[in-house]
């Protein structure tokens, strides 16, 4: 029991010792505080409410409720790395602790806090909405209790498995990439809905039959049920939960004397000089050569073009099925030019914090840049590597969205239109990126894009950056929405001119308070 | 002889607390100067403010007689800077590095070239030269560092805790480099609490203490007859009478059966709190 107590309090100390002092941090745990309240009160509510539905689809629902938590248990605490100190057993490795007792101890911790207690009242809530009579309850009390559990042991012993390849350089690096993954199946729902897949009963009827034996479904069927069938589901789970408890604690020694093998390094490929035969000697070509590499080696840069290709084809899908029901076949130019404009608006928006990635590294940057000249040709070269990569990207883009709408007149002008987006989106992000710029941290997770205390800075960046594009994009995009397409020909030469304009004022703007913006991107993450 | 730095009055605070507080730094060109001091002391902060990383709140500050901030481009070509922490751009390897930051100053491609090969042979980074910096350890990070600040040749070095971290094969090279570079007439100005170290190389010292120079000139006047150490505690007031008295359990003769065991783990040995707050504090 004392091993219980001191790991929740080691816990608690943790989480309160993170807030001390920092006035955006607390209001980011209040803020996290009153969501998960109401989340948990809002989860109870709707279970309770199942008990209002036939009892069988009740039962489905309960049973891929479960499923989903269970899912989201073993994903979410590996998207978010590093955000729990007491995840990592080699904190506590050199501690005279033994495996049971760490294994306890680390399992008190992590039932400890805002997120597994909203579980735990969300999963309760099934005893609401679907328990009958007192036998049933007592059976649901206990399934709920061990779904919990199993929750929790089943997240820890897949944090545990990975946490030494965690922990290298290239098992993070791989695990950023991978919340792109997130971001995709946001997108699930959308593209289902989307596809007419049928009658939602006999989709939801089909999930349960598939997860009808999972741990998950059992926990929720034994609740159900209430009778003997009940307790003898109760039993199978425990037993996998003891199961899933035993392998974490087998992991959990392993991971402690396993030594850290993070430093076999490979070697990069020579440089091809690609740039240097387009591009005369000089800072430009060095900026370009850097750059080009950044986007293909930093997984930040990765996940970044990723999704912004990602989410203009995922555009495309619903935003095509939704128009071509609508309008019956024919569509006017006009769709391949705004996907093609989104598509570029997206590449563009990665440079609305030029300098975050860099973070504290961009001294290298300051040191060497003696004049609001130099500071321009930094942002050039900047454009030039993401327009190099962007403009095969945004041709792909524009042939396929044409030929999608069933209009391939529309290539041209839509490449025109993209090629104008690019350059407004380089130009405002040129400003945004020196007025107000943010550290990006080095672990991407699927839930924040900004050092802890400067989401708020983050979050003004991107609005400021989309309010500067739309007011910019308005003389294109009148005329095109009054059927004007051949606007589109000035575009290039439009956004081009709005990239020199943004870039001047960027670099006059970012010249006078360098010190500034090292500050800016320097946080610690 | 000209200042290669020279400060006056230097001034920073962050919120209530003064970090610097009107420091006149002074080193004569061509000196291997030391700047030492306990930490807290401001050392990094008055780097930062001489090479322009970080804006004074007051004063100024001289290289080679050019004010560091309105001189930026003159300033800038001649100095080179190894800050502290070396956060390096991490996903170029140490090759790729060193060609980046000498185009990016504008230096031809073809000596960039030459240059780096020689410092790479020098540094003993010649194997590692194709891997990515992200996957250097300590040592070759601060050499792959000083490689770079070194590269556009550089009349002032200025250097944060070079030797940190460092095993001694490492520290031996950048100080036989470091040495080479003096030699010829340039400055190098290094920030360290090793006195060992800094009574051996350097021939100038400034001590820092609480935001303030308290001491500062040639290594022979500063010290006196005493060692660098002795010297260095008497200005700082770091000596301590009876500090002893508080650790009466500490040793070996009090080691009993029972501290031995893992028994009281619950009640002693896992405090929550000291790993909190190391967790919690900024880096």
């Amino acid at each position: 029991m004392s091993t219980v107590a001191l790991f929740a309090q080691l816990k608690l100390r943790l989480l309160a010792g993170n807030l001390r002092g920092d006035l955006s941090r607390k209001l980011g745990f209040v803020f996290t505080l009153v969501m998960a309240v109401l989340l948990a009160a809002l989860g109870f509510f709707l279970m309770s409410l199942i008990r209002l539905a036939p009892h069988d689809i009740a039962t489905d629902i309960v049973i891929v409720v479960y499923t989903f938590f269970l899912i989201g248990w073993m994903i979410v605490p590996l998207l978010a790395f590093g955000l729990d100190d007491t995840i990592d057993p080699a904190r506590l490795s050199l501690f005279p602790l033994s495996t049971g007792r760490l294994a306890l101890g680390m399992f008190t911790a992590s039932a400890t806090g805002v997120w597994p207690a909203a579980t735990l009242i969300v999963t309760a809530g099934a005893l609401a909405g679907l328990a009958t009579g007192v036998g049933g309850l007592l059976v649901g009390l206990v399934a709920v209790l061990l779904q919990f559990a199993l929750c929790l042991v089943t997240s820890r012993l897949i944090t545990t498995a990975l946490s030494g390849a965690l922990r290298t350089r290239r098992g993070r690096d791989v695990l950023a990439v991978a919340a792109i993954f997130v971001v995709l199946l946001a997108q699930l729902p959308n593209l289902l809905v989307n596809s007419d897949l049928g009658d939602p009963l006999a989709i939801l009827r089909g999930t349960a039959d598939a997860f009808r034996w999972a741990p998950s479904g059992l926990a929720a069927h034994a609740i159900s049920d209430g009778g003997l069938v009940g307790l003898a589901e109760l039993a199978v789970l425990a037993l996998i939960v003891l199961l899933v408890g035993w392998l974490w604690i087998k992991a959990l020694s392993r991971a402690l004397v396993m030594p850290d093998s993070s430093t076999q390094a490979a070697s990069v490929r020579k440089e091809s000089g690609l740039v240097d035969r387009f591009l005369p000697d000089g800072p430009l070509a060095a900026v370009v050569t850097k750059e080009l590499k950044y986007i293909r080696r930093e997984p930040r840069f990765r996940v970044g073009w990723f999704s912004a290709v990602v989410v203009t084809v995922v555009l495309a899908f619903s935003l095509g099925n939704s128009i071509g029901d609508s309008s019956g076949g024919e569509v006017g130019p006009w769709l391949a030019i705004l996907l093609t404009s989104s598509g570029a608006l997206m590449i563009a928006l990665q440079s609305g914090n030029a300098y975050g990635i860099d973070g504290p590294s961009i001294w290298m940057n300051v040191v060497a840049c003696g004049s609001e000249e130099s500071f321009r040709t930094d942002l050039a070269g900047r454009h030039l590597a993401n327009a190099a990569l962007a403009t095969p990207v945004l041709l792909l883009i524009s042939v396929a969205a044409s030929l999608f709408s069933g209009n391939p007149g529309a290539i041209v002008p839509a490449l025109l239109a993209g090629w104008g987006a690019l350059g407004i989106g380089l130009g405002v992000g040129s400003v945004t990126s020196v007025t107000i710029p943010y550290t990006v941290p080095e672990r991407l997770n699927a839930f924040s894009g900004a050092a802890p205390g400067q989401g708020g800075q983050a979050f003004a960046s991107s609005m400021g950056a989309l309010l500067g594009i739309m007011a910019l994009s308005l003389p294109f995009v009148v005329p095109i929405a009054l059927g004007w397409t051949w606007v589109c020909v000035l575009a290039p030469f439009y956004g081009l001119l709005v990239e020199t304009l943004g870039r001047r004022l960027g670099a006059k703007i970012g010249f006078a308070r360098l010190p500034e913006l090292v500050a800016a991107v320097s946080r610690p993450t | 002889m000209t200042d290669a730095v020279r400060t006056q009055g230097l001034f920073k605070r962050y919120g209530p607390q003064v970090a610097v507080a009107g420091v006149d730094l002074v080193v004569p060109a061509g000196s291997f100067a030391g700047l030492v001091g306990p930490n807290g002391a401001g050392k990094t902060t008055t780097l930062s403010m001489i090479t322009g990383l970080l804006r004074p709140d007051g004063g100024r500050a001289e290289v080679d007689g050019l004010d560091v901030w309105r001189d930026q481009v003159q300033v800038k070509a001649r100095i080179g800077v190894l800050p502290e922490g070396l956060r390096l751009f991490e996903r170029l390897s140490g090759r790729e590095l060193l060609h980046y930051s000498g185009r990016l100053r504008g230096i031809p491609k073809a000596d960039v070239l030459g240059r780096a090969e020689d410092l790479l042979q020098v540094m003993d980074l010649a194997g590692a030269a194709d891997k990515l910096v992200v996957d250097y350890s300590t040592g070759m990070r601060k050499k792959i560092g000083l490689a770079a600040a070194l590269l556009h040749n550089p009349s002032v070095l200025f250097l944060d805790e070079p030797f940190e971290g460092v095993d001694p094969v490492s520290a031996n090279t950048l100080t036989e480099v470091l040495q080479r570079f003096t030699a010829s007439g340039s400055t190098v100005i290094f920030s360290s609490h090793v006195m060992d170290l800094v009574e051996r190389l350097c021939d100038w010292v400034s001590v820092m203490n609480g935001g303030h120079i308290v001491a500062q000139g040639p290594l022979e006047k500063v010290r006196g007859d005493r060692s660098l150490n002795d010297t260095f505690l008497a200005l700082v007031g770091g000596q301590r009478d009876g500090g002893d008295t508080g650790l009466t359990w500490l040793g070996a003769k009090n080691l009993g059966a029972k501290d031995l065991g893992a028994g009281d783990l619950g009640s002693r040995n896992l405090p929550g709190g000291d790993l909190g707050a190391g967790d919690g504090e900024p880096k």
